[in-house]
């Protein structure tokens, strides 16, 4: 019996029988369909977030400085280290391009009528973000260095504004957008926590302004000196951009050797990180949560399979006389076998390319819902999904294909 | 030369060595030429579906040989068994056992897609086999759109479409009124003729008077074996 022909009759069975075929596959479908969107949600998420570390950029160095003593008041003794690191860091020109405090600065900034402190989330209809507060940080005049950022209007901070405590601050493409409008905003007062501060700049934009990563560049960068009249704790994380990757460690183990001889160990202590570390995390924590929810749809689709199984039983006890006909004018064991493992395939079959229409229509609703972005499933995703789906009809139909063969022609005739 | 077909003390037992033993067959020896038309004869439980079972190769005696045009049934395996029911036996059924699901012609198709043969030709010779039952134009319907007798002809060109040897038939008429039923073995008649050979089981004297030979089983036993005059249908 050539192939064509078990695959004709096998299709024959199915389509004979639709409403219990229907609801055979279903179990198929559904494991199929729920693999398939938490697969390519999954891979969009790792994808996102590689977007937004590649955005601010690569080769960067966290550096953490932090005491654990406190005076006889109980207040934490402080010390301003970014004073000392910004010339060593200058001091290594050869391996690095720069250094700035990263800090939020907990503000609240007003132009006109606009203001951080009752600004809400708005996004259009794709879900790319229309306005929302802006993040603001404290940095040094190397901010834009380490961040990937140039300048489009204006200046950027400059060295004197540090030193000299000087009340302006520059703005991100976005903030920019949200709080000007069309209009130039280099010049421009902000009133920030009552205290007048100057835009002197704008950054140009990292990403797309209408795009859903476009929060990034919402963002005001104030000179950390301006603590002094803004408030706000010590700084204690910093970062320093080196020049390349090969300068990387070579900048870590230097920091290294600097901060322990700047740093009082007897009354705190230093970190010094990649952050591409920080990338490598998330992912491996992307990776776990796919590789829990994706185990979680794996029974479903072993509870289909044992379905598949179930069903394919009560078909051979059902056709237990058409074998028994069959053997009878000559078909052998392998034919028998052949013809309902095919079948079984095939119901799995259909039901993994149903399963993966709907896992693709899932993928890009729930991507579009959780991450204002639409994913279609990766083709590996597409067809390792459709692959499965046939192992599982074969692997689930061996046991029923084996029962039907091994009946005995005479007993089969003889079943009602 | 060896004959068509050889049982040498065959017997069939079920449960033996328990108190419920039954002997279908009970030292049967029998031996059928190439061209005959045999009539097995018996009562029902006289063992005449069992022999027919044996003949057909559908079930393997528990003692004794079973030559089939020289060669010994029991040393052969499962797939070449199904090879002999495929190529030298067409087997008729009382109940017809057509497949319902499938078109009359896709019926008659089924042996000769088991022995591999392209689809043209195929359909080619069910249609051939159709047009001798005269069911031809008729090779679309299902099973059970047709009265029994052509259901039994739908079985009786299954039989024949790859032009066996043997043609075993199992109470043929045993489900069809007396008009038709004489036409089933008119039929048989007719295949005879041409060089079947035609085994016809059947519990009824009427029906075995069609056949050259009768083999009259009681209790497993043969009891009689002759030849007489034939009714030509």
């Amino acid at each position: 019996m050539n192939i064509r022909q078990a695959f004709k009759m096998a299709w024959k069975s199915i389509w004979g029988k639709k409403g219990r075929s229907a609801l055979t596959i279903l179990g198929i479908f559904i494991g199929i369909a729920a693999v398939m969107t938490i697969v390519s949600v999954m891979e969009g998420m790792k994808q996102k977030s590689m977007e937004q570390f590649e955005a601010m950029g690569t080769n960067r160095i966290t550096v953490d400085i932090y005491s654990w003593s406190w005076d006889e008041e109980g207040n934490q003794i402080s010390k301003d280290y970014f004073p000392d690191l910004y010339d060593y860091c200058n001091s290594l020109k050869e391996y690095v391009v720069g250094t700035t405090p990263t800090a939020w600065a907990n503000v609240t900034v007003t132009y006109g009528t606009k203001s951080s402190a009752n600004m809400e989330w708005e996004y259009d209809d794709n879900w790319n973000v229309i306005s929302a507060p802006p993040d603001q940080f404290y940095g040094s005049d190397q901010y834009s260095v380490c961040n990937n950022l140039t300048i489009a209007k204006g200046r950027d901070l400059a060295y004197l504004d540090v030193e000299s405590y000087h009340q302006v601050c520059v703005l991100g493409a976005k903030a920019a957008r949200i709080f000007f409008g069309t209009a130039d905003p280099v010049g421009k007062i902000m009133q920030v926590n009552g205290q007048n501060f100057e835009v002197v700049g704008v950054y140009a934009a990292r990403v797309d302004p209408d795009s859903s990563n476009a929060q990034m560049d919402n963002f005001i960068v104030y000179p950390y000196t301006a603590r002094r009249v803004l408030g706000g704790g010590d700084i204690t994380q910093f970062l320093v951009k080196a020049r390349d990757s090969e300068s990387m460690t070579e900048t870590i183990s230097r920091l290294g050797g600097f901060l322990k001889g700047l740093v009082d160990q007897n009354t705190g202590g230093y970190n010094v990180y990649s952050e591409s570390r920080w990338q490598e995390q998330s992912n491996e924590y992307l990776t776990m949560i796919s590789l829990v929810l994706g185990g979680i749809a794996a029974i479903s689709l072993v509870v289909g399979g044992i379905g598949i199984m179930n069903i394919m039983l009560v078909t051979v006890t059902e056709r237990t006389r058409e074998i028994g006909i069959r053997r009878a004018i000559g078909a052998q064991r392998s034919s028998i076998v052949a013809q309902f493992l095919i079948e079984a395939a095939m119901l799995c079959g259909i039901g993994g390319i149903i399963g993966i229409l709907v896992g693709t229509l899932g993928s890009v609703v729930l991507s579009t819902l959780l991450m204002q972005m639409t994913i279609y499933p990766p083709v590996k995703v597409t067809i390792g999904a459709f692959a499965l789906s046939v192992a599982l009809g074969i692997i689930f139909g061996i046991y029923p294909a084996a029962k039907a063969s091994k009946l005995q022609p005479v007993e089969a005739l003889r079943a009602e | 030369m060896a004959s068509l077909v050889e049982l040498r003390n065959v017997y069939k037992i079920y449960g033996e060595g328990l108190e419920s033993e039954v002997r279908a067959l009970d030292g049967v020896s029998l031996t059928i030429e190439k061209g005959e038309f045999v009539a097995v004869v018996g009562q029902s439980g006289s063992g005449k579906s069992t022999m027919m079972n044996v003949l057909g190769c559908l079930d393997i005696p528990t003692r004794g040989d079973y030559f089939l045009d020289g060669t010994d049934v029991r040393e052969l395996t499962d797939k070449a068994l199904s090879r002999i029911r495929n190529k030298q036996i067409g087997f008729i059924f009382q109940q017809y056992n057509l497949i319902q699901s499938l078109s009359v012609l896709e019926n008659v198709e089924l042996p000769l897609i088991y022995q591999g043969i392209d689809p043209i030709d195929r359909r080619d010779m069910a249609m051939e086999a159709l047009k001798r039952v005269g069911l031809a134009d008729r090779y679309r319907h299902k099973p059970t759109q047709m009265s029994g007798g052509q259901q039994q002809r739908v079985a009786i060109a299954r039989a024949i479409a790859t032009k066996p040897p043997i043609i075993m038939a199992d109470e043929p008429t045993g489900a069809l009124d007396s008009r038709t039923g004489l036409e089933v073995l008119k039929f048989l008649q007719q295949l005879n003729k041409e060089g079947s050979t035609v085994i016809l089981i059947t519990h009824d004297n009427g029906i075995a008077a069609t056949a050259r030979r009768i083999v009259r089983l009681a209790d497993g036993k043969i009891v009689e074996d002759r030849e007489q005059e034939v009714d030509w249908l």
